[in-house]
């Protein structure tokens, strides 16, 4: 009792090795992946947009991409001896017809000489054709994003279940349903929709599916964790009395876990919508499809103006998810 | 009447760790008795009351229930007969009042029934009647449990020990988070509700003056073995020393 009380330093020499083995990791590592030059190059291009540097390769770079986004693409035009039924009487709204001139060389069979012709093509213009086009090929990805998530809590939900103790009282069950929900969260999206297009085709189904798969995988774990971190007395209550599993889940757990469930699901349903704009990229459905169509063709006015519509349903998504989340919880 | 009586036959329980939390018991309460089993924390009361729905099981002798043992093979179909009202009330705090108390028939639905929250107009009725039979109001039905005080949400619970319409009540220190007036009413109202039906309540307790206000009869348990049994006006002061002794001894070292 006489020793006075001693206060240990906060660090000991397990923690100075801790520290040094971190920077040491983070100084190889950060080699490894010219993180070196990275700065170097921002900074350059800072540096020549205050003009203190001569040139910047990477702020050309940039410059020319975005450069080359503009004129976005808003209408949309159409040969008319390329569409079946085609009308002249009755357009779309908005629509007007384009004829265009165009002087041809072409050998008369007649003379055997070579004479001008005029020839007239009719287009049909649609002035906002092309931003619809935009518009349901987003609509499109949002209901891929709707039914991968649906998918997800279709079979997400079952195997939290099957592997909670709570809910399935046979460990090999259980072992075995934790198995499959960590291969489901082990495939990223875009490597399942590669291999899923082969198999369903181009559309939207290999889409749904490899976003309904990841995303299974994830609730399913957060959703079986939350069931056992529950207040076990309600649950005891209703094993009291002699109710069954599945109705002693529904009465004591779910509710409990109800406002974690539709917060996971929601970010899921976010982190759909963003997956399904990129997995479009394979050919899975969707805008993600249309942008490396027309990026593949440098069609670079079509591309800004899908990247637009991206980045508004994105803010669009981000304020809708905040409504619901006040709403649900 | 619709008790059952209850007869622990040199009933002993062990823990895995090695404590002995009752050491051979031996006693019956006839039906519809309001029976409060007495004694300070850790004296055994809980174990002896989960021992009759086999929340615990008994290590030697056992539990008899209106003439079924209480065993793994009987214990789903005694249970559905046993009403328990808990400590921490044992509600879900995020369903509604109704939910909880519509929970109390769980075993007696249909697993859809369940599951959709689609319950026969009889539960429906059934728990509404109790809701009022134990003094809240029709506004209270559809509100969260945890909305509620802690009065009421014991009110919820008795109501849901009710739903269907139990041989056995076991109440485990059913006011022991309650302050004294609440815990009046609301052993009041347990015990109206138990004669009303003839039901056999088990009720262990703490306190020495609700014991003596509410039961039948009173049995005390000190370190897992009964010290007095008996109503409660044989209960003398030197029963009382007895039972508390070692909370005494206790609080003097």
């Amino acid at each position: 009792m006489d020793r006075p009380w001693r206060l240990p330093h906060p660090y000991g020499w397990r923690g100075i090795a801790i520290a040094i083995g971190a920077l040491l990791l983070i100084f190889y590592t950060g080699q490894r992946v010219e993180m070196g030059r990275m700065l170097a190059l921002t900074g350059q291009a800072l540096l020549a947009q205050v003009g203190l540097a001569e040139r910047s390769q990477v702020a050309d770079g940039l410059g020319s991409a975005i450069g080359r986004l503009v004129p976005l693409q808003i209408s949309d035009r159409q040969e008319i001896g390329r569409i079946e039924h085609f009308d002249a009487g009755r357009l779309p709204l908005f629509a007007h017809l384009e004829v265009v001139e165009t002087r041809e060389d072409r050998l008369d069979p007649m003379t055997s000489k070579m004479a001008s012709h005029t020839v007239r093509t009719s287009y049909l213009v649609r002035p906002l054709g092309y931003v619809q086009h935009v518009a349901l090929k987003m609509l499109e990805t949002l209901e891929i994003a709707l039914w991968g998530t649906l998918i997800a809590i279709l079979i997400g939900l079952p195997l939290a279940m099957l592997s909670a103790p709570a809910t399935m009282p046979l460990a090999p069950v259980r072992i075995a349903a934790r198995a499959i929900v960590s291969f489901f969260r082990a495939i990223p999206e875009l490597i399942s929709a590669l291999f899923l297009v082969i198999a369903y085709g181009f559309g939207p189904i290999a889409g749904v599916l490899a976003l309904g798969i990841y995303a299974a995988g994830f609730l399913g774990k957060f959703y079986a964790e939350d069931m056992e971190n529950v207040d076990p007395r309600p649950q005891e209550a209703l094993v009291a009395i002699g109710a069954g599993r599945l109705a002693t889940w529904r009465f004591a757990i779910l509710p409990q876990v109800m406002p974690q469930y539709i917060g996971y699901t929601l970010y899921i349903l976010d982190r759909n919508v963003r997956m399904a704009t990129v997995i479009g990229l394979v050919g899975a459905g969707g805008i993600g499809q249309e942008l490396k169509g027309r990026y593949d063709m440098y069609e670079y006015g079509h591309v800004g103006t899908i990247l637009i519509a991206i980045f508004l349903v994105v803010l669009l998504l981000d304020q809708g998810n905040a409504r619901l989340r006040r709403f649900f919880l | 009447m619709n008790g059952m009586d209850i007869r622990f036959d040199g009933l002993s329980v062990h823990y895995a760790d090695g404590t002995c939390a009752l050491g051979g018991i031996s006693f019956a309460v006839p039906p519809g008795q309001f029976c409060v089993i007495l004694g300070h924390s850790g004296a055994g009361k809980s174990t002896l009351l989960r021992t009759v729905n086999g929340l615990v099981p008994a290590s030697g002798g056992g539990v008899v229930l209106g003439g079924k043992a209480v065993l793994p093979a009987t214990l789903p179909a005694l249970r559905r007969r046993i009403g328990m009202i808990h400590q921490h009330f044992g509600l879900v705090p995020r369903a509604t009042v109704a939910t909880n108390v519509v929970s109390g028939a769980a075993p007696a639905m249909p697993l859809w029934r369940a599951l959709s929250g689609i319950y026969t107009a009889e539960h429906r009725a059934k728990a509404c009647d109790l809701l009022a039979a134990v003094g809240l109001e029709e506004a209270h039905l559809q509100r969260r449990a945890e909305h509620l005080s802690g009065g009421q949400q014991q009110r919820v619970g008795i109501a849901r020990a009710f739903m269907l319409d139990p041989a056995i009540i076991l109440a485990d220190e059913p006011v022991a988070s309650l302050d004294p007036r609440i815990s009046r009413e609301v052993l009041e109202l347990l015990r109206e509700q138990a004669r009303a039906r003839g039901t056999t309540v088990l009720c262990s307790l703490h306190q020495l003056d609700l014991a003596r206000a509410f039961a039948d009869r009173i049995i005390a348990l000190k370190n897992g073995s009964v010290v007095f049994d008996g109503p409660p006006a044989l209960l003398d002061a030197r029963d009382v020393a007895e039972i508390y002794a070692e909370r005494r001894l206790a609080a003097v070292s």
